[in-house]
Parts: structure tokens; C-alpha cells; sequence
């Protein structure tokens, strides 16, 4: 076998145009709507909180108060502390774009961006 | 005697490989390399642990320690490959927990059988290029996969386009390593 191909270029070209395809598509369909923060904990929806920016402010889910997220008033949200070991969930940074999401997989809590409801397309919701 | 013959085959394969390599020797040497390539997957998967790599997807790893179940594939062959990639999650599961196993399985299960795949369909006709570039992309693919059927609530097609990015330079950065072991492994005439 072969490592490496004239053709496998274009197989690889295929692979990043698709990705550019993906991301320039999300893009545009969701960067004009109003977004909002789902906190899930255990898979089960605790709150949806508006993005739409006012005060920087922390705060933690009912369920579980060992993690603390932060509301920024540029209309992001980032968990900012835990007590998990690794803090993959900080180190995702903030969130603000539909679609993005971080997870404290260890304490169970995760944050999904999702459109602001209006209408009733269910789109972002994932059931079950 | 028939200790003597063995001894004496085992110790030429390393000098030459055209010689007749008896065949217990053979498999002797494969079981050693799966336990040094499980060695190996476990320091990658420190090192992966310990710096501060930037995050892709949630629960989604860089996955260097996939490298290790690519090898084993080429070399070895495709019940060594399964069994690293059982035991890797095995480590996962005792040192990172449950959940990071089944997350560890799911991406290297994906990763092998869609490899296995692409040989099979293809023969000689797909490079180690393309096989490591879509093993990186399915071993990412099989994690958030993992990761959405135990979070129902995290499937995003927003992830897709990192995921395939990078699994392109995994995959690339695996194939480049593996023009340096090719001669060596050749060498050991397991072929």
C-alpha cells in the first residue's frame, strides 16, 4: 500500500471544502437571530436564559452548585468554575453562537446556545 | 532438537528478514508489539490529558493516542487493532471514568471498522494517507456520537467542520510518522 496519492488530494480538498460548506452555512442561517442559553442538567432542561446582554452576572443551577456560569454583557455565557477535575467546561470558553455548547460531563450540567423562541419550530430541541 | 531450531529462527528474523521465520516467533513478536503499542497509547493519552490542547467539541478528544489502533492495523493486524482499541477503553474507563470508556470505545470502534472498511473495499488502492485521515475523522465522529447519545441534548452540526478539519491534520501528521516506522517495522518480517 501506498502512503500518499496524487488523487488523496482530492479526496482531502473534498473534506475541507465540506467543512467550509458547514460552517459558512451555519453562519449565515443562524448569526442574525437573537440567541439564548438552554441549561441542561442531566439531559432534562433546567432553564432558558436571554443573551440579549445586561450585567455581567454568575450564577449556578438549583441542581448542582459546584459549578458556576457567567453571563457577559457582550451576550455570551462560560462556566467559570468547578469543582471537576479536568475543567474542559471552562476551557471552552465562552459560548454565543446557536449551536455551540459546553458540557460539565462529571458534574452533569451542560449549556446549549439555541434560538430565541418565537414561532413554534422546535428546530435546536433534540427529543429524546 | 526442536528448542535448538526455535531459538536459532527466532534470533536470525531480526538480522534477515528473507529467512524462514518460524512461525511461533511470529506471533510471539506481535503479542510483544500490542503490548508496547498499549504502552505507548497510554503515555500519548497523558500527554493528550496533560496539555492544555484546545477543546473541539465537548467530551471530543485530539485522539493522539488513535495513532497506536492505526499502527496495530497496518502492522499487526486487524484482531491486534480490536484489541487495542478495547483496551484503551478499558484504561479510560479506570482512570477517567465510565463515561469517558464508553466515549474512548465508541470513537475507536467507529475509527477501526470504518478503516477496516475502506481496505477492504478499496484493497491497495486507498493510500495510508486517506486511511489515517478518515480513521482520525471517524475516531471524532464516534466520540461526539458517544457524547450526544448520552447527553441528548448536545447534537450540533456546529462541531462538524472542526471535527473534519482536524481529523484531516491527524490524520496527515499520523501518516507522516509512519513513513519513519515502515522500514523498521519491514525489518522485523511480520509481513
Amino acid at each position: 500500500m501506498k502512503l500518499f496519492k496524487k488523487s488523496d488530494l482530492v479526496v482531502i480538498s473534498a473534506i475541507l471544502l465540506l467543512s467550509l460548506g458547514i460552517w459558512v452555512w451555519y453562519k449565515a442561517y443562524y448569526s442574525q437571530t437573537p440567541v439564548m442559553a438552554a441549561i441542561y442538567y442531566n439531559s432534562e432542561l433546567v432553564d432558558t436564559i436571554s443573551l440579549e446582554g445586561g450585567r455581567e452576572r454568575d450564577f449556578s443551577i438549583g441542581q448542582n452548585r459546584n459549578v458556576v456560569l457567567r453571563l457577559y454583557s457582550d451576550g455570551s455565557i462560560a462556566f467559570v468554575k468547578s469543582d471537576c477535575r479536568d475543567k474542559l467546561c471552562i476551557r471552552s470558553g465562552k459560548l454565543r453562537t446557536v449551536g455551540q455548547s459546553a458540557a460539565c460531563l462529571p458534574n452533569g450540567v451542560s449549556v446549549k446556545i439555541i434560538r430565541q423562541k418565537t414561532s413554534d419550530d422546535d428546530l435546536d430541541i433534540v427529543i429524546g | 532438537m526442536k528448542d535448538n531450531a526455535f531459538k536459532e529462527n527466532t534470533f536470525k528474523c531480526f538480522g534477515q528478514p528473507d529467512e524462514i521465520i518460524h512461525p511461533i516467533s511470529k506471533k510471539i513478536i506481535r503479542v510483544v508489539l500490542t503490548g508496547l503499542l498499549f504502552a505507548a497509547a497510554i503515555v500519548l493519552s497523558i500527554a493528550e490529558n496533560s496539555l492544555q490542547l484546545p477543546i473541539l467539541a465537548p467530551g471530543v478528544k485530539l485522539g493522539l493516542a488513535n495513532v497506536v489502533v492505526m499502527y496495530a492495523l497496518f502492522f499487526l493486524g486487524k484482531k491486534h487493532a480490536f484489541v487495542l482499541t478495547v483496551l484503551k477503553a478499558l484504561f479510560a474507563f479506570i482512570t477517567r471514568g465510565p463515561v469517558a470508556g464508553i466515549i474512548s470505545l465508541s470513537g475507536g470502534l467507529a475509527s477501526v471498522i470504518i478503516m477496516i472498511l475502506l481496505s477492504i473495499i478499496f484493497r491497495d488502492k486507498v493510500s495510508y494517507l486517506i486511511l489515517s485521515i478518515f480513521g482520525a475523522i471517524t475516531h471524532n465522529l464516534g466520540q461526539l456520537a458517544a457524547v450526544s447519545f448520552i447527553y441528548t441534548n448536545l447534537i450540533a452540526l456546529v462541531h462538524l467542520p472542526v471535527l473534519l478539519v482536524s481529523g484531516v491534520l491527524t490524520g496527515a501528521a499520523t501518516a507522516v510518522l509512519l513513513r519513519f516506522f515502515i522500514p523498521a517495522v519491514n525489518k522485523l518480517g511480520l509481513k
